[in-house]
């Protein structure tokens, strides 16, 4: 019984349940449910516990965008119920295991349904049209849902048009254990009630009653009065029959563990570079001059959660694999939207996308991947993008902004037509201050001017061409920005790398000592014996490959580490980087 | 400068810093160890209120207790836009009248369960968690039409008045007598108003929300 009820669709809320804002504490067959409506209409049905310390997120905030718990606010995006953000660990990307179950939701007559197990679709009932309906007011009764459907065979009502008449007749149409469909006529009048009850636990049910055919104005107030004064009544006798017998023991559902494919280890391939989502381009758009906009859509299922910083690896279809940010606010789960700037000197990674690939195509690309993240517990933030540096730090800023979080966003470019995505950037309002077709000497000058005055607990991020990173991170180390504070990320790696040496590197955690030849990066040699290693840009930029250095000295040939990185000693990128000594121990 | 003789953890004495925080309204606090020191036994404060229960104010002198009567006193001394007690309204009072009548239910039932569960009061648990339940149905019937009929309060103001304030505390703390609000999904919309007004403060136990879609 409890298995079949699990596998069929019922309702758990109805429209007027979710208004913008705002969480529903719902439950079904004993599990309970956070559902909120984001501000785009989605309507999202999560466990209702944070993953982190099992309070209910049915108390939660719902910011439109995401849900936060009120506990220690770790925050969870709209659709994938992902974590994107955990306050004790400002500096932290979250983990891709932390994300919280979520239920199917549909939305039909004027309901919100789902189930845990779903087969087949929403009852079908002939007669009720989507969109000419009355939803009736949910009516909660302590007792058991078949016992409340039995009775409900029973139910003697009005049609719509005679409410004031005492003689309807009442057919039931359809039933079963939680449908009753009646039919009341009388005289010229007819109206068609479906009332779907919602075994919320062994002894608990909501009714939820709808009409077939519109009702307005005050017509539609007393037909909601008549059915409520009759249902109120029902449930009195059903909770007065329900309470001679003993109340069934409630359920007690399965919290399930983290869902196999996160908690596992992502599978082993020969080719570190995974694509394992493929997305269809539903719009191709000039987001600014010489930048395309790409709208990437999954074709089944969701995306994985990003976090504001994260960028995806796209497989282009010359073979080519390049990076790019995601732009999306917090919430913007549907799809991807990434910005692509053509450039001249391309090897074929930008022209591919702006001359060959279009609205339409189907790409592979890797799950998002953040080693570029978002602290939100500085006093303010600044955000200095130049040119095409403004994909992920738009994401960024939109993300702060999501919270009223002080930040300012610094946006260099040539003219105002190069200024990019500029329906994403206008919502930002005083906090996006472009600075338009400046010379070197004088972007140098306005660098000054923005990191003057720094002050504990204020953080800065950079992303743009390497002159101009090179420049920020000399001013604002001149300034008093110390390291930990001055975040960044470059496109490219410019160095010239030179593998002209040869030592030998120990995996201190596989137990294999492996050499390293001239022309050879340590990345390679470790796949050649059968080491997995994430990997994306594949030239020093991006932060995927970091391992820890245990013993030796690394020979830093990367853009992604610090000065202060750098000197510890203890991290290398295992794909351009090498080592000074003979020897190097890694912790992998 | 008005005093209260205040309890951190007590519903009815957050009614009062609720409404004199909306209202703008500074005063200060006189803390009264209700538990475990039973201070609003003791003999010093039986002078003040024989009744020997919290609140109590004394405004310049005027002392006052009764978490409803104070209301009622503050909205008509202090509230310059006179909505939150309209004295020219007679309809609106007898309904302002009824639910802090009504409120004063919900402490019987909803706070009696709470000082059972939280402070070890030796009431019937079971009769005051039933009542709550009781009321707070009549209460998410009233606020769901109120919704149907473009009504966002308790009575039919277009402005919230004293009896949400006054109706508010207990509810949001019913759990912590094990009286669950998931039943009453038109009350639990009704809060989220309650707490996005102008000047709300929280107590423990009471969480804030989150601002509404800008308009």
């Amino acid at each position: 019984m409890l298995d079949l009820a699990k596998t069929r669709w019922h309702p758990i809320a109805a429209g007027y349940d979710l208004p913008l804002r705002h969480v529903f504490h719902g439950q079904l067959l004993g599990r309970e449910f956070a559902v909120w409506r984001a501000d785009d209409g989605y309507v999202n049905i999560w466990e209702n516990r944070c993953l982190h310390r099992g309070v209910r997120l049915s108390i939660g905030i719902n910011d439109g965008r995401e849900l936060k718990c009120q506990y220690h606010g770790w925050r969870y995006s709209n659709r994938t119920a992902g974590c994107t953000y955990i306050p004790a660990h400002p500096a932290d990307a979250p983990a891709r295991t932390i994300t919280n179950r979520t239920f199917a939701a549909v939305e039909r007559y004027g309901l919100v349904w789902s189930a845990e197990e779903p087969q087949g679709e929403v009852p079908e009932i002939p007669g009720l049209a989507e969109g000419e309906l009355l939803a009736l007011r949910g009516i909660p009764v302590n007792a058991p849902a078949d016992v409340v459907a039995a009775r409900l065979k029973g139910y003697r009502f009005q049609p719509n048009a005679a409410l004031d008449g005492k003689d309807a007749k009442v057919a039931v149409e359809a039933s079963n254990d939680f449908t009753v469909a009646l039919r009341a006529v009388e005289g010229g009048a007819a109206t068609l009630a479906a009332f779907f009850v919602q075994p919320v636990d062994s002894n608990r049910s909501v009714i939820r009653g709808v009409l077939d055919g519109k009702v307005e104005g005050a017509a539609r107030l007393a037909v909601l009065r008549h059915h409520n004064e009759l249902l109120s009544a029902l449930r009195v006798a059903v909770e007065a029959e329900a309470a001679h017998k003993p109340a069934p023991a409630p359920l007690e559902p399965v919290i399930e563990r983290v869902s196999p494919e996160l908690a596992e280890m992502p599978e082993e391939t020969k080719h570190g570079r995974k694509a394992t989502i493929r997305v269809q381009v539903a719009r191709k758009w000039p987001a600014a001059d010489g930048i395309a906009g790409f709208e990437l859509r999954p074709i089944k299922g969701l995306l994985p959660t990003f976090q504001p910083g994260a960028h995806i690896d796209v497989h282009l279809p010359n073979g080519l694999i390049r990076q790019y940010s995601i732009t999306n606010g917090p919430g913007e789960s549907d799809s991807y939207v990434i910005g692509v700037k053509l450039e001249r000197d391309s090897k074929g990674g930008s022209t591919c996308l702006h001359e060959t690939v279009r609205e339409g195509d189907v790409l592979a690309i890797s799950e998002p991947r953040n080693n570029f993240p978002l602290r939100r517990d500085a006093v303010q933030t600044l955000f200095i993008a130049g040119g095409i540096g403004i994909t992920p730090l738009l994401a960024m800023a939109q993300a702060l902004k999501n919270q009223s979080l002080a930040h300012e966003l610094h946006y260099f470019a040539q003219n105002e037509a190069q200024l990019a995505f500029p329906e994403k950037t206008s919502t930002l309002g005083a906090s996006l201050k472009p600075h338009l077709g400046l010379s070197p000497d004088q972007t140098g000058a306005m660098l000054r001017e923005i990191l003057s005055g720094y002050g504990p607990d204020k953080h800065v991020y950079l992303c743009g061409p390497g002159p101009m990173l090179e420049a920020a991170r000399h001013i604002a180390a001149e300034m008093g920005w110390p390291e930990t504070a001055v975040h960044f990320e470059y496109f490219k790696n410019t160095n010239v790398i030179d593998d002209s040496t040869s030592f030998e590197v120990a995996l201190a955690r596989s137990c294999m000592t492996l050499t390293v030849p001239a022309g050879k990066t340590i990345l390679e040699v470790m796949r050649d014996a059968g080491i997995d290693m994430p990997s994306s840009c594949e030239q020093g930029a991006c932060g995927t490959c970091l391992a820890t250095v245990i013993e030796g000295e690394p020979d830093h040939q990367d853009v992604y580490l610090n000065d202060a990185e750098r000197k510890s000693g203890t991290k290398i990128m295992t794909c351009v980087s090498r080592a000074k000594s003979a020897r190097l121990v890694l912790d992998l | 400068m008005i005093t209260l003789y205040d309890y951190e953890l007590s519903g009815n004495c957050y009614k009062l810093r609720l409404l004199m925080g909306m209202l703008g309204v500074e005063w200060k606090t006189v803390p009264v160890d209700f538990y475990p020191g039973r201070e609003h036994k003791s003999d010093w404060f039986l002078k003040i209120n024989p009744l020997g229960q919290l609140p109590v104010i004394d405004d310049d002198g005027l002392v006052l207790r009764d978490a409803q009567a104070i209301l009622v006193y503050l909205a008509s001394k202090y509230d310059a836009s006179g909505t939150w007690y309209p004295r020219d309204n007679p309809a609106l009072l007898g309904e302002i009248s009824q639910w802090l009548a009504f409120a004063d239910g919900i402490t019987g039932t909803a706070s009696a369960a709470r000082l059972h569960d939280a402070l070890f009061y030796d009431f019937d648990v079971e009769a005051a968690r039933a009542g709550a339940h009781r009321l707070f149905r009549i209460l998410d019937e009233h606020l769901w039409f109120g919704e149907q009929e473009g009504r966002n309060w308790i009575c039919s103001a277009s402005q919230p008045t004293i009896a949400d304030i006054a109706c508010f505390p207990y509810i949001m703390l019913s759990e912590e007598g094990g009286i669950p609000r998931q039943d009453y999904p038109a009350i639990r919309r009704w809060c989220d108003r309650v707490k996005r007004l102008k000047g709300f403060s929280v107590m423990s136990g009471v969480f804030p929300a989150g601002p509404a879609k800008a308009a």
